[in-house]
């Protein structure tokens, strides 16, 4: 079989947006690694980054770090849960409109405007050192943002395939199970891709001051003690888990289950 | 009189569109079994209201409808009978494949498990798409989506199938291709079909009657038998002749008569 020459051409237009892709993403990659080799070469409380890389098997291996890694991907993961349960109650009720919804509307515009260090801290005044408090940091600061997201994916709903549900008469767990759940699924999708890092960022701020245990607090303990490899250490931990969940575990989860919406854009090309 | 004659019997209706802007008043018609009906009229007048008070998605705010001698119904179980609707966009739910597009409303309308699967396939094969059973609408052209949305209203073996202006969207090669076939397909089924359409050419080239509608509010100005023999071709110079005394026929009625078109001119 031969390729049609717009075929081929098409290919090729593919291949070097690929390696454009992959040109530039290198090109990003680099410029903070260069940045740490200046920082290394320019001052004295940057290590060089040789010394942090020699340190990396024997510190993933040797020392107990994976029960403090495990317990802030578990605040992580039960804290964005609970984001999305309340983001999607409080898209709900402003969707519906009325009081309640004006009233949701105002709680979440202000949830928006509080700083995460200031929620870190009244949850140190509220819950003391404890466990809740971790939880209420991230699901508090990241909730607005889901809620918003799903917000604007309920008012996008489409009328017309609602009125095909009236039409053939789908019953209620139908409509549920065919209508809404897939539409909001894309917004639900974006919601946790963005929620995910900023959780991340939150949890570790909420360890530093609430708990004495997970990847914020480790971190802590290395910087009071001026162990700056080992800051480091659990700087770049820290990044791994957050792009190899974001690039191995979410975006091939939402590719697979999004998969009707890239049929179409092939379609059109 | 018999259920055959008059099948879809609708009385005095009236329906609105916010329960205060009328939308059709006072409309009578009777279709019988089997018959292929148009409903003719200007863009805007109430046709779409009309078809969907007779799937009984919008209720009346007076007047009946009745299909075989049961009231229409809202809802699975109420004694209704069941009706396939294509509307004027596909209406596909583009997270489902074209099998399971079908499957959903077959579900809807209580067809048992071990007919599903037949059911699809024998209606992907009557509208010639059985290849895009596990394709996900977006891949489909305009016209297969719409042939899709065919044998989806078909395939629940409805009573009546409504349809609402389904080939207005497509180009006019494909919907001339797609009205033969539908054309072809009635009369294989012999199914009771209403179809909506504001082309005078396409009602007469498919309907042995058409109603037409007044401006809106929607109600019956006349209804015309068309004297041609099936199968008919859509050039038919006979058609060209009706189509010509049709348009001269509504000219004042849709709001196009000689004062309106002096006062264009001028």
């Amino acid at each position: 079989m031969t390729r049609s020459p717009e075929t081929t051409q098409n290919l090729r237009a593919r291949l070097r947006a690929s390696w454009l892709d992959l040109a530039l993403g290198a090109l990003g990659a680099s410029f903070p690694i260069f940045l740490w080799w200046i920082g290394s070469h320019t001052t004295t409380f940057v290590p060089p980054i040789g010394d942090v890389l020699r340190e990396i098997p024997g510190f993933v291996t040797g020392e107990d770090i994976w029960p403090d890694v495990l317990v802030t991907i578990e605040r992580v993961a039960g804290s964005l849960a609970i984001a999305l349960v309340l983001g999607f109650a409080a898209a709900y009720v402003m969707h519906r409109g009325g009081l309640w919804g004006r009233v949701a509307d105002r709680y979440v515009g202000l949830m928006l405007g509080i700083p995460s260090t200031l929620a870190a801290l009244l949850a140190l005044y509220v819950f003391k050192r404890s466990e809740i408090g971790v939880y209420f940091v991230v699901s508090i600061i990241t909730f607005p943002f889901v809620a918003l997201t799903l917000l604007q994916g309920l008012r996008s709903a489409d009328r017309r395939l609602d009125e095909m549900g009236d039409v053939y008469r789908l019953s209620t767990p139908q409509r549920l199970r065919h209508l809404a759940v897939p539409h909001l699924v894309p917004y639900t999708f974006a919601a946790i891709r963005n929620e995910y890092a900023h959780a991340w960022k939150v949890v570790v701020l909420a360890e530093l001051f609430a708990v004495n245990s997970g990847m914020g607090a480790r971190f802590a303990r290395a910087f009071d003690r001026f162990r700056i490899v080992d800051a480091m250490l659990w700087l770049v931990i820290f990044m791994i888990i957050l792009l190899g969940t974001e690039y191995l575990l979410l975006l091939p989860s939402e590719r697979r289950v999004l998969r009707w919406r890239r049929s179409g854009m092939e379609g059109l090309r | 009189m018999t259920h055959s004659d008059h099948y879809i019997r609708v009385t005095g209706l009236d329906v609105s569109y916010d329960g205060f802007t009328p939308a059709v008043t006072d409309l009578n018609m009777d279709v019988a079994e089997g018959e292929f009906v148009a409903v003719l009229g200007p863009s805007g007048c109430g046709k779409s209201t009309l078809l969907h008070a007779i799937s009984g998605v919008v209720p009346p705010q007076s007047g009946t409808i009745e299909i075989a001698g049961r009231p229409v119904g809202s809802g699975r179980g109420d004694g209704s009978v069941p009706i396939g609707y294509v509307l004027q966009e596909h209406r596909l739910l583009p997270w489902r494949t074209v099998a399971q597009n079908i499957a959903i409303v077959l579900r809807a309308a209580g067809v048992p498990d071990d007919e599903v699967d037949l059911r699809i396939d024998r209606y992907l094969n009557m509208l010639h798409i059985s290849k895009f059973r596990d394709t996900w609408p977006l891949r489909l052209s305009g016209g297969q989506r719409q042939r899709v949305s065919i044998a989806r209203a078909l395939a629940v073996e409805p009573a009546v199938v409504l349809m609402d202006e389904p080939f207005s969207t497509l180009d006019e090669v494909t919907a001339r291709v797609m009205r033969q076939q539908l054309a072809e397909l009635w009369e294989e089924s012999s199914q009771t079909i209403v179809f909506v359409t504001h082309s005078i050419r396409e009602a007469l080239f498919l309907a042995g009657r058409i109603f037409i509608l007044t401006q809106g509010p929607a109600r019956v100005f006349d209804t015309i038998e068309v004297p041609v023999s099936r199968p008919r071709r859509y050039e038919d110079p006979r058609l060209t002749e009706l189509e010509a005394q049709i348009v001269e026929h509504v000219m004042d009625e849709w709001g196009y008569g000689a004062t309106a078109g002096e006062d264009a001119q001028r």
